[in-house]
């Protein structure tokens, strides 16, 4: 219990000091398919990683939901697990991501709070028992970029076909484009850095329009 | 400003001359005039005066700028700069040529008093550059033509250009003219090759669609066109087209992850096929007792 009770005090700790990246700034755009190797090859040249050329991933994202029945007031938790499948002793990945804040015109980037944490293969298992009910999966696969503390990733979004017996079989591509994502992780209240990705985006213009979506403008609301 | 008090003094001087001869002669309507040409002046030296100082600090904390601040000034920083006393000075001479202004050019400024000893008005007022207001220097500060050297190579210039033979000049004109339009060829050249680039460019900006942007971005974030079973309300969702299966009884794990070891093992001898979601959910929804 005192291992367990230094943990909690040590993340509250933490929390306070205020070093938990627990912002994510984001911005979302897409590239056509045709087009891919053209912006392939401008981050190549804007980015860190140069010499090590792009690092290719290609993950299966599962996306949860927690749901508490309360009389009045639905909550839905939402919970995402996603484990690469190329690496195969890589850990999983769960992910909490909260509500987007769009903000004024005068902020460059969507916030919203997220935490993510590495865990085990018995996430599933787990989240499974604890009542959470998958509302959907994808497969990306594409390309990740780094530059300063900015990640710039440009991924192809599989749907999966049910009956596949493996994952990576009998998935089918939803769009003719990329998704493109520039995104950084910081601890609350660094809003500078959302600045400096509205530079960067506008490098990629016109190419790529890196925006703020706002989820809600697209329709559909989670069921 | 001591200059200035002088005028006023000399003026007064005159006006009091004047005023007598104005009581005497019953000429009180010049009176009324001189006095309002007075208040335009006094009224336009004060903007003219505002304006230069403004001038002069723009022009101070450039110089300051460049002085100090040379690592870090850019550019864009310095163009800015440069706009603003320009603008100063297109104000200044809008003042100038205002026309309540007052001819300035048939206004005398003479000093009445020299004197070699240094005067702490005059200090502060030039801000340290005049000590003193005496012989030497008076001549160079209160002279209203070009300094002798300038005013020397200005002659020598106009000589020349009077002694120039007509057919001579004809000649330079054209070859300067020669120059001048092939450097605007040049530049327009440029432009339009510019224009005609930024313009097809804009034309073939197709390298994204934003309807794709939307259907993926809301794909990833809400799994819109990704569900796989039916939708809350009961109805199938569309894109999950044709794989609904019988409900099997509860199953454990997450569908489409079937070949997961744990999961296998967790379902023990039920049925390994990957199913609807619709089950797998429904029961880990019914099983769960803190559900509600």
């Amino acid at each position: 219990m005192s291992t367990l009770g230094t943990a909690i005090e040590s993340l509250t700790a933490a929390m306070k000091c205020n070093i938990i990246p627990n912002q994510e700034y984001l911005l979302q755009g897409s590239v056509l398919d045709q087009y891919v190797e053209v912006l392939l090859h401008r981050l190549r040249g804007l980015c860190d990683n140069v010499d090590s050329g792009p690092e290719t991933f290609n993950d299966h994202e599962l996306c949860y939901s927690l749901r508490a029945n309360s009389a009045n007031t639905p909550m839905v938790l939402p919970l995402r697990v996603r484990r690469a499948l190329d690496v195969n002793d890589a850990p999983f990945q769960l992910r909490y991501v909260g509500q987007q804040e769009l903000g004024d015109k005068n902020r460059p980037t969507v916030v919203r709070s997220c935490i993510d944490m590495a865990c085990s293969s018995t996430i599933i298992d787990f989240l499974t028992e604890l009542g959470c009910r998958l509302d959907f999966e994808y497969i990306a696969r594409g390309y990740m970029f780094r530059k300063g503390r900015m990640k710039v990733t440009v991924s192809k979004i599989f749907k999966m076909n049910g009956m596949a017996t493996k994952p990576g079989e009998g998935v089918e591509a939803i769009s003719q484009s990329y998704l493109v994502e520039l995104s950084v992780q910081a601890p609350s209240g660094q809003d500078a850095i959302a600045e400096d990705m509205r530079v960067f985006a506008e490098q990629l213009r016109p190419l790529v329009q890196l925006e703020k979506i706002d989820y809600k403008r697209l329709g559909s609301v989670m069921p | 400003m001591p200059f200035f008090c002088k005028i006023k003094t000399k003026q007064i001087i005159n006006l009091i001359n004047k005023l007598s001869n104005i009581i005497f002669n019953n000429f009180i309507i010049e009176f009324k005039m001189q006095q309002r040409e007075e208040k335009q002046l006094e009224t336009s030296l004060e903007s003219i005066v505002q304006r230069v100082n403004d001038l002069k600090a723009s022009l101070a904390s450039m110089i300051f700028k460049v002085e100090n601040e040379y690592e870090s000034l850019n550019w864009p920083k310095f163009l800015d700069n440069y706009a603003l006393v320009s603008g100063q000075l297109i104000s200044l001479s809008k003042v100038l040529s205002h026309e309540k202004c007052p001819n300035l050019r048939n206004l005398t400024v003479l000093p009445l008093m020299l004197s070699p000893e240094r005067d702490e008005q005059l200090i502060q007022t030039t801000e340290g550059r005049i000590s003193t207001f005496s012989h030497d220097l008076v001549p160079d500060y209160l002279r209203t033509k070009l300094e002798p050297l300038a005013e020397q190579k200005m002659i020598q210039l106009e000589h020349k250009a009077q002694n120039l033979q007509y057919d001579n000049a004809q000649k330079q004109i054209a070859a300067y003219q020669k120059v001048v339009s092939h450097v605007s060829d040049i530049v327009s050249k440029a432009r339009e090759e510019w224009e005609v680039e930024a313009s097809s460019r804009a034309g073939q900006q197709q390298n994204s669609s934003v309807a794709d942007t939307h259907l993926l971005v809301a794909a990833v974030g809400m799994g819109k066109g990704l569900k796989m079973g039916p939708n809350s309300n009961g109805q199938p969702n569309a894109t999950s087209g044709g794989m609904m299966v019988p409900p099997q009884g509860r199953q454990g794990g997450p569908p489409g992850v079937g070949p997961m070891p744990p999961n296998a093992q967790v379902m023990g001898g039920m049925s390994k096929a990957p199913s609807a979601i619709k089950t797998n959910i429904k029961s880990a929804v019914q099983m769960h007792p803190y559900g509600r």
